[in-house]
């Protein structure tokens, strides 16, 4: 059996650079232009929070459906779950910039604007906060109790454990599929507080979902090269892109259905959301959006040979991680700030939150055994095949 | 002409699996696998490969071409007609219909094409590894629970493979060994 994951000097100091490029840039951010700043912080968090939640989501999916291919890779997505609290952390810390962001929390809009005065009992600042607390407690609670089965059942076995995993991965699913709704409601989709969707919470989940996927690829084949996981085989590799593959359709299916609905509709409270999207200077991004996270990913991948190989997983994953920031982009920015911004504060912000998730993803990893040595289903999962 | 074909009758289809990659290391050639539902791998450890997701793949770009024409002459050329203020040729409402037609219209020319390839058709007489070589003997379950691998079919098999052959069979756990007899 192979022996527990050592962090390579080499990415732990990357992890410090990113996260002190970071620091520099949300600094620079801050004196140079506050509200840019906190819509690329709620961007940001909300990118890594949802990689975060979607592994938990990955492993739970794999629990209740009994999966046995996916045994031996339970370690990762754990490791990414442990971003959770300091996506609180960050969450609270927005509480300075919430009238940068949000049209809503200005008390002189909320006075004169019809419309958000009604939505008002919702859309405060306290009971937002609440909400916010609420959801993060059960994610908190659910993810620290599966982290607690996972490590129990890597130092004691039995079948105790894992039962216990499966049963509070069937909470985990249904409890985020609430509280994922309501948190993209709340800190993406009240950005533009006159619009609504009823879709935005699902697109959310199935977002996390997918780039989650996209994110563990990456990690596996990477600890593949740095010489662990040595068991994984094609077959693996061709489970994990079937996954993308499939995530892509479901991308494109959500982001249609509610593109569809709202241009037939063609009412003008709900279609100014793909006007500003649409219209200068966001339009490339609009086309961009579709082609990457959903065209590329499916015409390429449908082929089984070529979504078996690492030399096109990679650049693949690499490629919608661009995506879900794209992606995200659109969701935020034509609504808080309203103009199209990408240089050093954005590319050092993300730097900054990649090389925190990084440095956690390795921590996480170190802490147990890169293989769940007593996973019921390992022995299915090291010699996969189909 | 003494050759004999083999039959081996498996209750699982990792049994099976594993017989025919070790006959397959032997270079005994395997005649055919029998299985009561897709068994995955199966096709490429008997060293064939199936061209059916090909058709699909063609059936599908031509179903997409067709439902679009099909929708364009509706909408646009025979038919005219201003609704919700959208123009005659409004791609987006196309799309839902164009998504489900394609994969209905696949999977049905795509079970055709199975269908008239593997030449199975209401009414077809019997024919597995075990009837083709002349037996008339029916071996029942190979719709159900049973996994079969035919090994010589019509050429049967030499007297030292066929040996070799049974052994790894037994050793393999085949519930039962049949031999072909040749009529």
């Amino acid at each position: 059996m192979e022996d527990s994951f050592k962090i390579p000097a080499k990415s732990k100091l990357l992890g410090w650079i990113l996260a002190g490029v970071g620091g520099i840039a949300v600094i620079a951010g801050f004196m140079t232009d506050p509200s840019r700043m906190w819509a690329g912080i709620l961007l940001n968090n909300f990118y890594f929070l949802s990689l975060a939640l979607g592994a938990v989501f990955f492993i739970s999916l794999q629990y209740v459906t009994d999966s046995q291919w996916s045994a031996m890779f339970r370690q990762i997505p754990g490791a990414m779950m442990l971003y959770v609290p300091v996506a609180l952390i960050v969450m609270i810390a927005m509480a300075g910039g919430m009238g940068w962001i949000y049209e809503w929390a200005r008390p002189e809009i909320a006075r004169q604007d019809a419309l958000i005065a009604h939505k008002s009992p919702y859309l405060n600042i306290p009971f937002f906060y609440l909400r916010l607390l609420v959801i993060f407690g059960a994610w908190l609670a659910l993810i620290a109790a599966l982290r607690k089965f996972f490590l129990r059942e890597d130092a004691e076995g039995g079948l105790h454990w894992f039962r216990k995993s499966k049963h509070y991965s069937m909470i985990f699913i249904f409890v985020f599929g609430v509280t994922f709704s309501v948190a993209s409601f709340d800190w993406i989709m009240s950005i533009d507080a006159h619009w609504f969707s009823t879709i935005f919470g699902i697109s959310a989940i199935m977002s996390s979902l997918y780039y989650a996927v996209a994110v563990i690829i990456l990690l596996v084949i990477g600890l593949n090269r740095l010489g662990y996981l040595r068991a994984l085989n094609e077959y693996h590799l061709n489970d994990f892109g079937r996954y993308l593959f499939r995530l892509s359709m479901v991308w494109g299916f959500l982001w249609f259905m509610q593109y569809l609905i709202i241009w037939y509709a063609n009412i003008p409270e709900t279609t100014f959301y793909y006007y500003y999207r649409m219209g200068e200077p966001f339009t490339a991004l609009f086309y961009a959006n579709i082609i990457i996270n959903w065209a590329i990913p499916f015409v390429v991948l449908m082929s089984d040979t070529l979504g078996r190989k690492k030399a096109v997983l990679l650049p693949m994953c690499l490629l919608l991680l661009a995506g879900f920031y794209i992606n995200l982009y659109l969701q935020i920015m034509p609504g808080s700030i309203g103009e199209l911004n990408f240089g050093f504060i954005e590319i050092g912000s993300f730097a900054g939150f990649a090389g925190i998730f990084l440095l956690l993803v390795m921590k996480g990893l170190s802490g147990a055994s890169l293989i769940p040595v007593n996973h019921p289903y390992l022995q299915k999962s090291l010699h996969h095949h189909i | 002409m003494n050759q004999k074909g083999i039959i081996g009758i498996f209750t699982t289809d990792w049994q099976m699996s594993d017989a025919i990659k070790r006959l397959r290391e032997k270079n005994i050639p395997v005649t055919d696998a029998v299985t009561p539902f897709p068994a995955h791998g199966i096709m490429k450890q008997l060293g064939k490969e199936s061209r059916l997701p090909f058709f699909s793949l063609a059936a599908g770009t031509g179903t997409i071409i067709l439902v679009f024409a099909f929708l364009y002459y509706i909408a646009v050329i025979d038919y005219p007609i201003i609704y919700g203020g959208k123009p005659f040729f409004a791609f987006p409402t196309f799309v839902i219909i164009i998504y489900m037609l394609t994969i209905l219209l696949t999977f049905i020319l795509t079970v055709l094409a199975f269908q008239a390839r593997t030449g199975l058709f209401p009414g077809k007489e019997i024919d597995d590894p075990v009837h083709r070589a002349g037996d008339e003997r029916y071996i029942g379950g190979m719709t159900d629970d049973r996994f079969m691998v035919a090994l010589g079919g019509e050429e049967g098999l030499s007297g030292e493979m066929h040996e070799s052959a049974s052994t790894i069979l037994r050793e393999s756990g085949a519930k039962e060994i049949l031999e072909i007899k040749r009529s």
